[in-house]
């Protein structure tokens, strides 16, 4: 596998649980023990105040809030994949959660568009989070 | 007319804006700095305030800031604070400066900026250097999937058009709008380039659609500095018409985009509005020029909105047919902006040193007539914290 030179992931303790489901590709979100509303990104706190939580899988599958295409990337290793499309999709549990929409052409992205998580081991220790069109 | 505190704008001063990356950022910092003393008919020697950093030196002056600033003009000072609002960090400390001018604890507080030198990030003069950087100030859920500033809002733009109709035009209309005046700035980046028009917008470049090249801040470098003293103070040297600071304050909200409510509108610019407004005891139809952070056209819409200018979901409308032009409606970002003037440092400074430059009348071509109040609203980060200021002639 050739090296990977884009950004890696800063994960403090609190976030490792994430990142671990993900490399067994399973996503999986902090829940809240008293309300139990779902929340991304990892946070200490509940809204509703209470900081009890365990983590617990969601569908992986949402639909598009917003996106854009990018053109002008932040460094020379995105560039490569430009133009690409980072969409900000409100899961159906609720929680948005950002990434790339892979498996369409850019132009057929659409905010509402149903999309589903698919895994991509970019390293044998990292596995990222991408959404394609789900029909 | 209540009174927020018994301050003013006493002095303003800012270099050339462009590629500083010969200079010493220490000695542009202290060149500024004084030139804006001089604006005021003070020296160094008068000042015992300061609003951020003292210039770049080794050891722990980033840290301590005011006891560098003691070291470096030989006196103690008497009063130091930061604000954490991005971009508009400086220029949000007006407000702190003006309340510890008001309450005795300093008489003449520098808040300046520069961004000069050799460095890379976002004080340096490449670009490419400077993107990168910034790309990567989100969380790892954003920059792991190469974000970049223009992107977080780029999805901002693409909601709005989505919510309420906004169109690719409506955000070009601020480019032209504001370039226009950059024409008319001596000082700005971007004035020698010549006016610009909407086609001319529609047909730059994608960066990340909707947002196109013309849609996007210069990155430069570049120097200026605010010096604010009591009201009284500024009037007994008079040597301009004295500005007051009316009414300030802040809104912080939601820094994850994940997080927040709405990509769409942000409370945090309301809640800075609403609070500066109030204590000003002036209504947004009575400003005559105002200053709109605007790191992206899409930015000034938005804070607009926030602003209470328009309805939240007018602020494309509102903007049509060049309102925001100088001669408009309501003139905004009169110098240029961030888009055509300057987007050095803390660049909210040369925000509020073109209010004050309007309130005094000394705007030269770019003069909002009979101008007597003014509204400065500036952003951090992606709009998440933002602060709103009304300033007045006195």
């Amino acid at each position: 596998m050739a090296a990977y030179e884009k950004f890696v992931p800063e994960i403090p303790p609190l976030h490792e649980p994430f990142w671990a489901a993900l490399r067994q590709h399973r996503v999986e979100l902090q829940q809240c023990r008293r309300c139990g509303q779902f929340r991304f990104v990892p946070s200490e706190l509940c809204p509703c105040g209470s900081p009890e939580y365990s983590w617990a899988p969601i569908a992986g599958t949402g639909e598009v809030y917003t996106y854009t295409i990018v053109h002008r990337a932040p460094t020379p290793a995105y560039q490569q994949d430009a133009p690409y499309v980072i969409a900000h999709v409100t899961m159906d549990e609720g929680p948005r959660m950002i990434s790339n929409v892979v498996g369409c052409d850019p132009s057929d992205v659409f905010i509402g568009m149903p999309v589903e998580i698919v895994f991509d081991d970019v390293t044998p220790e990292l596995t990222l989070y991408r959404f394609r069109p789900r029909s | 007319m209540p009174q927020f505190a018994d301050a003013a704008f006493a002095g303003i001063a800012m270099t050339p804006q462009g590629d500083l990356s010969d200079r010493d950022p220490a000695d542009v910092y202290w060149e500024v700095v004084q030139e804006a003393l001089a604006d005021a008919g003070l020296t160094l020697a008068d000042v015992d305030g300061l609003i951020g950093d003292a210039p770049p030196g080794v050891g722990i002056r980033s840290a301590l800031p005011g006891g560098a600033m003691a070291d470096l003009v030989g006196h103690p000072l008497r009063f130091q604070a930061s604000t954490s609002i991005g971009a508009a960090g400086q220029s949000a400390g007006i407000g702190l400066a003006a309340l510890a001018i008001a309450h005795g604890l300093a008489s003449v507080v520098v808040i300046p900026t520069v961004a000069a030198g050799g460095g890379s990030g976002y004080l340096g003069a490449d670009r490419n250097a400077a993107v990168a950087h910034m790309a990567r100030l989100g969380s790892p859920y954003e920059y792991v999937w190469g974000t970049t500033r223009v992107a977080d809002y780029a999805v901002i733009a693409r909601r709005h058009m989505y919510e309420y109709g906004t169109t690719e035009e409506q955000l070009a209309e601020i480019a032209v709008a504001q370039r226009y005046g950059a024409t008319l700035n001596p000082l700005s980046v971007n004035g020698k380039r010549g006016e610009i028009t909407i086609d001319d917008v529609m047909a730059s470049r994608p960066i990340a659609e909707p947002l196109k090249l013309l849609d996007c801040c210069l990155v430069n470098q570049g120097a200026g500095c605010i010096v604010m003293t009591s009201a009284t103070d500024a009037a007994a040297q008079g040597r301009h018409h004295p500005v007051l600071l009316l009414g300030w304050g802040e809104g912080q909200s939601y820094l994850d985009p994940c997080k927040a409510p709405s990509l769409a509108s942000f409370e945090g610019g309301r809640l800075a509005a609403d609070t500066a407004f109030g204590l000003a005891g002036v209504g947004r139809d009575e400003i005559d020029v105002a200053g709109i952070s605007d790191h992206f056209t899409i930015g000034v819409i938005v804070e607009l909105e926030a602003a209470g200018f328009c309805a939240t979901g007018e602020g494309g409308s509102f903007v049509e047919g060049q309102a925001t032009r100088i001669g408009g409606r309501l003139p905004v970002n009169t110098d240029g902006g961030f888009l055509s003037n300057s987007h050095a440092g803390s660049c909210g400074v040369f925000t509020v040193i073109e209010l004050v430059r309007q309130l005094r009348h000394e705007a030269g071509p770019r003069q909002v007539e009979q101008a007597s109040l003014a509204y400065a609203h500036g952003v951090g980060g992606v709009s998440q914290v933002q602060y709103g200021a009304v300033l007045g002639r006195a």
